[in-house]
């Protein structure tokens, strides 16, 4: 159990001792990372969005704080490329789950509509071995 | 009015530069955050969004800390947005699973409209097959008393149906007047026969061979027709029945005595046993 945690570690320890000899002049893998995940979940919101109202405004937003996160990368600004990453990776979520909600919202109200239809044609007597 | 301008103007510039200093700057970002963090933290569904819900709070507490201690307004501003982009996402998590629950409750309250429709409907069938029954019941006693009565009435069983004969002695001797003992007779067959309304009768009338054949011709109709005038007086629909006269020509006993005569003097109602076959199809 201690080995490979240790084998792991080395690794970790070695970037992080990478990133502060490079210091200030270079941004280390981890805010890379971090922009570049946000890159891929903007990418999936982008998918479940589609062309749909409901999380349009806040995928919008992800892809701008994502275009000020990668400028930032490129200027080696470390803390604001890291900060709109978060963000833009936070907007696509929720771009995600507005959507979602949505869709889970109009079927709720499609379930309550045939609902109501069903009674009213069972008041009718009109339902007969339907299922 | 130059003075006024320029009063105003340093009004400005003070209150922009007291805005500056003053310590707790109002911070939009924060104050969304206040709001919606402790909104989503007492949702009953919190626990859909537990994770986004303690990054909100996390955050949230962050961004007080900063904002009391005097941070950057940069610093709080980020928190307090991460705050309220989570507790965003929690709130559209709650609101799903809010949405699934009325969809499953939606679809067992549809099975049980269903349930109950399909209830109410073999209830329906059931009373329809009851009142079918009992009509088709009330129709066979409606027949059954045709039967019985006309069993009453010795009618003969025949390939025609039912054949009563009505005898030469309830008629005036000659005449097409009936007298008055075939009118309980009469009587009975009119209320069996508005009773069984798909039930029909043809009269025939029949002479003896003694007389013009024309003579009897006629007497035969006006005989029939006399019976036939009777049921109507007592209400049988003229649907129902059929009258004519056969003259002599359907003896059924010898016309060389007079017994044999007085037999073929008649009148013969014949009642079709099938509802819908017409008496006078059978001939």
């Amino acid at each position: 159990m201690k080995t490979p945690n240790l084998r792991a570690g080395l690794p970790m320890l070695g970037m992080v001792a990478v990133g502060m000899l490079a210091g200030c002049s270079s941004v280390s893998d981890v805010t890379k990372e971090r922009v570049a995940r946000s890159e891929s979940s903007v990418q999936q919101a982008q998918q479940t969005v589609g062309n749909s109202e409901s999380g349009a405004l806040e995928l919008q937003r992800a892809k701008d704080n994502l275009a000020t996160a990668q400028a930032a990368l490129a200027k080696k600004e470390a803390q604001k490329a890291e900060r709109y990453g978060q963000l833009a990776q936070l907007d696509a979520e929720l771009a995600i789950a507005k959507s979602q909600s949505a869709s889970a919202r109009k079927a709720a109200d499609e379930v309550l509509a045939s609902i109501q239809t069903l009674r009213q044609e069972a008041a009718r007597g009109v339902v007969a071995n339907d299922q | 009015m130059k003075r006024i301008y320029n009063l105003i103007l340093a009004a400005a510039v003070t209150s922009t530069l007291a805005a500056c200093s003053s310590t707790p700057p109002r911070i939009e970002e924060l104050e969304v955050a206040r709001a919606v963090v402790p909104q989503v933290e007492s949702s009953p569904r919190a626990g859909v969004a537990a994770t986004n819900i303690a990054e909100a709070r996390k955050s949230l507490d962050r961004a007080n800390r900063l904002a009391d201690s005097g941070g950057k307004v940069g610093d709080v501003e980020f928190e307090a947005t991460v705050a309220a982009r989570n507790a965003q996402i929690a709130n559209e998590k709650i609101l799903t699973a809010q949405a699934k629950e009325e969809i499953d409750k939606g679809q067992s309250e549809r099975q049980a409209v269903l349930i109950e429709a399909r209830e109410a409907e073999s209830r329906r069938r059931a009373q329809q097959a009851q009142s079918a029954q009992q009509q088709a019941q009330m129709a066979e006693q409606r027949a059954s008393s045709l039967e019985q009565e006309l069993a009453n009435l010795k009618a003969k069983k025949t390939d025609r149906g039912m054949v009563l004969t009505l005898g030469d002695v309830l008629f005036d001797t000659g005449l097409a007047t009936l007298k008055p003992g075939a009118y309980s007779t009469i009587d009975r067959l009119a209320t069996v026969l508005k009773e069984a309304q798909d039930r029909k009768v043809l009269i025939e009338g029949h002479t003896d061979s003694v007389g013009a054949d024309d003579y009897n011709q006629q007497l035969s109709e006006r005989r029939a027709a006399a019976v036939q005038t009777a049921l109507l007086e007592r209400g049988v629909s003229s649907s129902q029945i059929t009258a004519l006269g056969k003259g002599e020509t359907f003896p059924v006993a010898s016309n060389d005595n007079a017994g044999g005569r007085q037999q073929n003097r008649r009148v013969e109602m014949v009642f079709t046993d099938n509802a819908s076959q017409v008496a006078s199809d059978t001939q």
